[in-house]
């Protein structure tokens, strides 16, 4: 298989305009060594499915050259199809059909043999723990035995390269872990090269070996979780108030001092879907609010934070589980410092001469949320602050790809 | 561009059309019902009325139009269910696979045409208990003929349905296709008037229509007359038209579904 060669997928200068307006994806150049996992993380609509669907010769790219599995992308797609398996963001089993017809369909897609098929499915449907639910329709399964079965559709053909697209996306965090625990031994195991696209940053370090940072198309970073995060060095310093307007009174306090090297305002707004996200603000928009006025970036936030610092046990890790005793609509205040252990007690004296009571103080080391602020200036799920952008790109994007012709 | 067809994925595509469709239960028997009802109450009703038309009773010249617009609306359906396929996202699958849009879309076609002709050859026997065939042992060898002519009839009318389910990615769009193409297509295939017997305009309407040469192809095998104002070759000119309409709607059903995107 692929473990002789080194680099395994190679992207040089890859660029996807749609509509002749939209640069989905900007000249991105980058290079996956065999076995690798490597995560693209950004906020929706920042291009990774566009990069996906251009390394699988769904979409052709506009320029650039890319090759996967030594394979061009645009002069060899059959060469590269046979090399990738792809798990798309959007459900594509046929629901109509079992598990098993779903897998047994895609075998003979890829020119399996009868026996070959056979053990295969067997050996797949094991992995993901679907052996004695092979035989009933889709359409009953859980959206995480869909899930799993999509990723076991992928890896059917044994592909040298997967590609998982948001593969936990609208997942409960039990099902989560499992996914992110099969992913993990799949590569372990088989030493199949994953890219796996995701907005969840704690997905991103728990699972990745390197982590690209895309956004508007471009890579911003792109490093091991780790280096990444050593880039901020010191702590991070997060505050929650008993009065989230109270909020303004100490701000201008905190930025007096120059020991604190940066200050971000970070909505916690846990159990909110991407949908549920969408819907707040389409409502903000419809409210006529300013909040696509000139408010400097990341000071509207549409996401909390993650707690630690460590690699967390996967059920803790999940951001929209775990800060259930916040009332919605809350704020925390991040202030980035040296040794933050020696500072809380100033931080705290500051709060308490401006006359402001504090809810809680927590200490942590940066996390991939706090890489991702410092280096696109937004918060990962914070889109309010480029919304008509962000609405004016994925609109195009949408009916471009409805157009888009390839063959 | 030149695609490599490949059996196995034209086989997998059609299983999966058979599948889908055994599976459908309540779908089979709301059509077959359908089609019965109109044989039943059209048939006796009109029927008493009327007579006959030419040498056969009005049921028997009912009949092969039954059984046609059955193969109408089950086959340009089933070609159309690419936007769903598009819709739920199975077509990525198949896209993302290494074999060539033209293998998965003559599965398709292939898959629509044999369970349109399912379809088809039930009402054929339904129609057949009704008494609404003479029963000879040449109608075994015709029944024989009306099921390949039924493949023929249908492949077409999935590539229409997949030209337009190509083209269109909305599912709003049904209503208005089943208002503007099947109905007309339906109405004027001559199943319930023989064509000798209408105004010229509407006969000109008729001649236009793929579907009358279906029909005509059926009462040809199943009955052993045709419409006199095409004589006593009008199976061949059927033949000829159905072959030619056949081959065009494939063609562009084709040509449109490796276009279009995911």
């Amino acid at each position: 298989m692929s473990s002789a060669k080194t680099d395994t997928i190679e992207v040089n200068g890859l660029t996807k305009v749609f509509d002749g307006r939209v640069r989905a994806v900007d000249e991105i150049s980058f290079i996956v060594k065999g076995g690798e996992i490597l995560g693209f993380l950004g906020p929706n609509g920042a291009g990774k499915t566009t990069t996906l669907n251009m390394l699988s010769t769904l979409l052709k790219p506009t320029s650039g050259t890319a090759t996967v599995n030594g394979h061009d992308i645009v002069k060899e797609p059959d060469a590269v199809r046979r090399s990738i398996g792809y798990v798309f963001q959007d459900p594509t089993l046929d629901i109509e059909l079992t598990g098993r017809e779903n897998l047994d369909f895609h075998g003979r897609l890829y020119n399996l043999n009868r026996s070959l098929r056979k053990q295969r499915i067997e050996e797949m449907l094991e992995v993901v723990q679907l052996t004695d639910r092979a035989d009933n329709l889709v359409k009953i399964y859980s959206g995480g035995m869909k899930r799993r079965l999509e990723i076991a559709r992928g890896l059917l053909h044994h592909p040298e390269v997967l590609f998982l697209d948001e593969p936990t996306l609208g997942l409960d965090p039990q099902t989560r872990r499992s996914i992110w625990e099969h992913i993990q031994r799949l590569n372990q195991e088989k030493k199949i090269t994953i890219i796996l696209t995701t907005h969840y940053t704690e997905e991103a370090d728990y699972l990745c070996g390197r982590i690209l940072i895309i956004d508007f198309g471009k890579i911003v970073a792109l490093d091991t979780p780790d280096k990444l995060k050593a880039q901020l060095e010191g702590d991070v310093v997060s505050l929650t108030f008993k009065a989230p307007e109270t909020i303004s009174k100490v701000r201008p306090l905190f930025e007096k001092k120059n020991w604190i090297r940066r200050i971000h305002l970070v909505s916690i707004d846990d159990n909110q879907t991407t949908a549920s996200r969408m819907m707040n603000m389409m409502q903000g928009m419809a409210a006529g609010s300013g909040m696509m006025g000139g408010t400097s970036p990341g000071s509207t936030g549409g996401s909390k934070m993650p707690k630690h610092f460590e690699k967390m046990p996967p059920q803790g890790a999940i951001s929209q589980n775990n800060s259930s005793n916040q009332p919605p609509g809350s704020k925390r205040l991040n202030l980035l410092v040296d040794d933050g252990g020696h500072r809380i007690p100033s931080i705290v004296k500051l709060v308490d001469e401006a006359g402001v009571a504090l809810e809680s103080v927590e200490l942590h080391k940066p996390t991939l949320d706090d890489v991702f602020i410092s280096v696109t200036g937004r918060n990962i799920r914070d889109q309010r602050g480029s919304f008509m952008e962000m609405v004016r790109r994925h609109r195009i994007m949408r009916q471009a790809r409805g157009r888009q012709t390839h063959g | 561009m030149v695609q490599p067809l490949s059996g196995q994925a034209i086989y997998v595509v059609l299983l999966r059309e058979l599948k889908r469709y055994w599976r459908a239960k309540a779908r089979i028997i709301s059509s077959v019902a359908q089609s019965i009802f109109f044989l039943a109450i059209f048939g006796l009703g009109l029927g008493g009325f009327i007579g006959g038309v030419g040498k056969v009773s009005y049921l028997s010249y009912l009949a092969p139009g039954i059984i046609g617009m059955g193969l109408l609306f089950g086959s340009v359906f089933s070609g159309v269910s690419v936007i769903f396929d598009r819709q739920f996202g199975f077509m990525k699958e198949m896209l993302v696979a290494p074999v060539s849009r033209t293998s998965i879309i003559l599965g398709k076609i292939l898959g629509g045409a044999v369970t349109a002709s399912i379809q088809g050859i039930i009402l054929m026997a339904v129609a057949g208990i009704m008494g609404a065939f003479t029963p000879t042992p040449a109608l075994i060898f015709g029944a024989l003929a009306a099921i390949g002519v039924m493949l023929l009839i249908t492949a077409g009318f999935v590539g229409l349905g997949v030209a337009i389910g190509s083209t269109l990615n909305d599912f709003h769009a049904f209503q208005l296709l089943t208002t503007f193409v099947i109905w007309p297509l339906f109405m004027l295939s001559g199943v319930f008037f023989p064509i000798d017997a209408v105004p010229l305009p509407l006969q000109v309407a008729m001649l236009f229509d793929p579907m009358f040469y279906g029909v005509e192809m059926l009462r040809w095998c199943l009955l052993g007359v045709g419409t006199p104002l095409l004589g006593p070759l009008g199976w061949l000119i059927s033949l000829g038209v159905l072959a030619g309409f056949n081959a065009l709607m494939i063609s562009i059903g084709t040509y449109l579904f490796s276009r279009a995107q995911v």
